[in-house]
């Protein structure tokens, strides 16, 4: 599946530098949400940017119900793209829980990557003894009712019979794109894997450095998640924005850039 | 924004929220303050998530915020508002982004969609339901496979343990053929060499040992018929039996055998009858079928008393098949017996064997000669009436 990595996960190189920089969008999102910040590092890197499967522009024909159960087969779509385009000196950015797909894939392929750059990141969403990821299952759970309302519902029992109508095509596209997800039903799956995944046990074979961006007031991930992961992931540097929410690097774009830029020109081997 | 759209917006009859992209709130209209019971001031400058649901919050930061951010706009999205009381309040939203004194502000209106939701709860319902009865078909139908698939295992295990049983029995046949041989040489000498003493060849015998010789020559023969019917046997079995097919005339092949057997029925004085239509033809082996029937009369005549009666009988037995029956009124069979008549080496019982010479091996060549034309030979008897016998071939 040579070529067909690249045009699967609608990949996009762009940038004058040489090192790899490779975002990874977060749930509910495609790689438009980098295009705040990404044009600060066309200079000096390589960008590339994907969609994942069911994501974005990505081959929809390509989603298998059983690898996207879990995370690790979102990371095996960022390891497939990291060996396609043979990268190495990897400067790896994810926004949330594209941050636990990258450490998956940097555990699995530690020699590629140089440097992790976790934007409200979470190893556990749900609450779980003395762990405070944040939430209740009930909190998940109406999150996906959420989910159903806004287009599984719509698309559910609207969009195939609309599609499967040649006359008018457009209906079935503007339903589903409304949101950056795709796929309503393959975005359903991928909020499972994410909001009930534990990648706790996973923090501590990270050998990568990283960077952790902590929001203020970030209700997803909030400042004991930051916390717990400065603490699991060895080599790891917290930072707290003055940013509140979620995406800071499409809410507070200049914070974002600016701390990233102020890590990558430190110097890690300490 | 001025105190005249403020006061206009404060009576539109949909709620009004606008936040900059720090999601703090900057205005909120009157009539959406009243829904949720809250106060103007207990909600100014507060995160916009203050007023979601739980699992909205999550909703809002993954979809709705960077929907609005990257689109500068959303459409008819639903999100639960979470009153001062507690209360979920369902609520469609359109947002725009404005440019509005210099930031950058979201304003959502927002519709209170109630008897709506309670259908779409319903439709979701409905579809979950159906989700769940499709994953229990899915499994029952992944359980059928795997039924399916252990029968194809049971089956093909059985093919095996046949194959193996047939291979046995083949062994076995092989070795009956091979033995049956190795006895007939020496058996063949013993008959020589007592004709021989006989003809006086090696000097005078007398009386008492001629008497002797004719014993030995009786059971000498005995033996060699027991061997050959055991060879017979163990041909058919092994396959080793050429069948030449023909139109074979009933009636003509009766009239060959019954001289055979004319000595023991005048000399048991048994009334003999039959019944032959003249063109009735079957598709055998002429020789098989002869062999099959002299086997069915000797044991009648033998199984009969004196002054009792045979009767031979030939017809249509359907479409496709023709009969030959042999009927006598001897000692009959018992019906727990009427199967076992057919196994080797099987009389009916062991008292009436030492009465009647034979080895037990006739019935079970002649039924396994009879189907190997593609036939059958059955059995029915009422126990101190008679025997009936019935050979089945196909019809010429």
């Amino acid at each position: 599946m040579t070529h067909g990595v690249l045009k699967r996960n609608n990949v996009k190189v762009l940038g004058k530098g040489t090192q790899p920089m490779l975002f990874a969008h977060g749930f509910g999102c495609d790689q438009n949400m980098w295009r705040f910040i990404t044009k600060e590092f066309e200079d000096d890197y390589r960008i590339i940017l994907f969609d994942y499967v069911g994501s974005g522009q990505s081959d929809l024909a390509a989603y298998d119900a059983g690898r996207y159960s879990t995370l690790k087969g979102y990371a095996g779509d960022l390891l497939d793209i990291v060996r396609e385009l043979d990268l190495r000196d990897i400067v790896f950015v994810g926004h949330s829980v594209s941050s636990m797909i990258g450490v998956l894939a940097a555990n699995e392929e530690p020699d590629r990557f140089e440097r992790l750059i976790l934007i409200g990141p979470s190893p556990r969403y749900i609450n779980e003894g003395t762990y405070v990821g944040g939430f209740e299952r009930k909190d998940i759970e109406g999150l996906f009712e959420m989910m159903d309302r806004n287009f599984i519902g719509w698309a559910n029992f609207l969009a195939p019979a609309i599609m499967k109508n040649s006359d008018q095509p457009e209906l079935g596209e503007e339903l589903t794109a409304s949101f950056c997800s795709t796929d309503p039903v393959i975005a359903r799956r991928f909020a499972e894997a994410t909001f009930l995944a534990d990648n706790r046990e996973d923090l501590a074979g990270v050998t990568i450095p990283s960077l952790i961006l902590q929001c203020s007031d970030d209700m997803v991930a909030p400042e004991a998640v930051g916390e717990y992961l400065k603490d699991q992931l060895a080599n790891s540097t917290l930072k707290v924005m003055k940013a509140t929410g979620h995406c800071p690097h499409m809410s507070h774009p200049e914070e974002t850039v600016a701390l990233i830029k102020e890590y990558l020109s430190s110097d890690t081997t300490a | 924004m001025d105190d005249a759209s403020a006061g206009l917006l404060d009576k539109a009859p949909c709620g009004f929220i606008s936040f900059g992209d720090d999601s703090r709130i900057a205005y909120i209209n009157a009539t959406l303050l009243t829904r949720l019971g809250f106060t103007g001031e207990e909600l100014s400058g507060r995160h916009v998530e203050t007023i979601l649901g739980d699992g909205s919050r999550i909703f809002y930061q993954t979809h709705f915020f960077p929907l609005v951010k990257l689109h500068g706009r959303a459409q008819e999205v639903f999100l639960l508002l979470r009153a001062k009381s507690g209360e979920d309040v369902g609520m469609l939203c359109n947002a725009v982004r404005h440019e509005r004194d210099g930031s950058t502000f979201t304003d959502c209106a927002l519709m209170e969609v109630q008897e709506r939701r309670k259908f779409e709860e319903a439709l979701l319902d409905a579809r979950h339901q159906l989700q769940e009865q499709a994953i229990e078909l899915e499994l029952q139908s992944e359980a059928l496979q795997t039924a399916n698939d252990d029968l194809q295992t049971l089956n093909e295990d059985l093919k095996k343990e046949r194959l193996a049983a047939d291979e046995a029995n083949q062994a076995k046949s092989n070795f009956l053929a091979v033995m049956s041989h190795e006895l007939r040489t020496p058996l063949n000498a013993i008959g020589g060499y007592v004709q021989l003493i006989e003809m006086e060849v090696h000097g005078p015998v007398t009386e008492a040992q001629r008497g002797a010789l004719a014993r030995i020559d009786r059971s000498q023969r005995h033996l060699l018929r027991l061997i050959n019917d055991v060879l017979n046997l163990a041909r058919i079995e092994a396959g080793r039996v050429d069948y030449l097919v023909e139109s074979v005339p009933l009636q003509e092949v009766i009239g060959s055998v019954l001289p055979m057997v004319e000595p023991q029925i005048a000399s048991k004085d048994l009334r003999y009858e039959s019944a032959i239509p003249s063109e009735l033809r079957a598709k055998a082996d002429r020789e098989k079928v002869q062999q099959i029937l002299l086997n069915l009369l000797t044991n009648a005549i033998k199984f009969t008393s004196q002054g009792g009666s045979l009767c031979v009988e030939a017809g249509e037995h359907s479409d496709s098949l023709v009969f030959l029956r042999v009927t006598d009124t001897g000692l009959g069979i018992p019906p727990d017996m009427l199967d076992k008549v057919f196994e080797p080496f099987i009389q009916v019982d062991a008292s009436r064997s030492r009465a009647t010479e034979g080895t037990g091996l006739g019935l079970a060549i002649s039924r396994d000669l009879a189907r190997g034309m593609g036939g059958d030979l059955v059995a029915d008897s009422t126990l101190g009436e008679g025997s009936t016998f019935q050979l089945n071939l196909p019809r010429a």
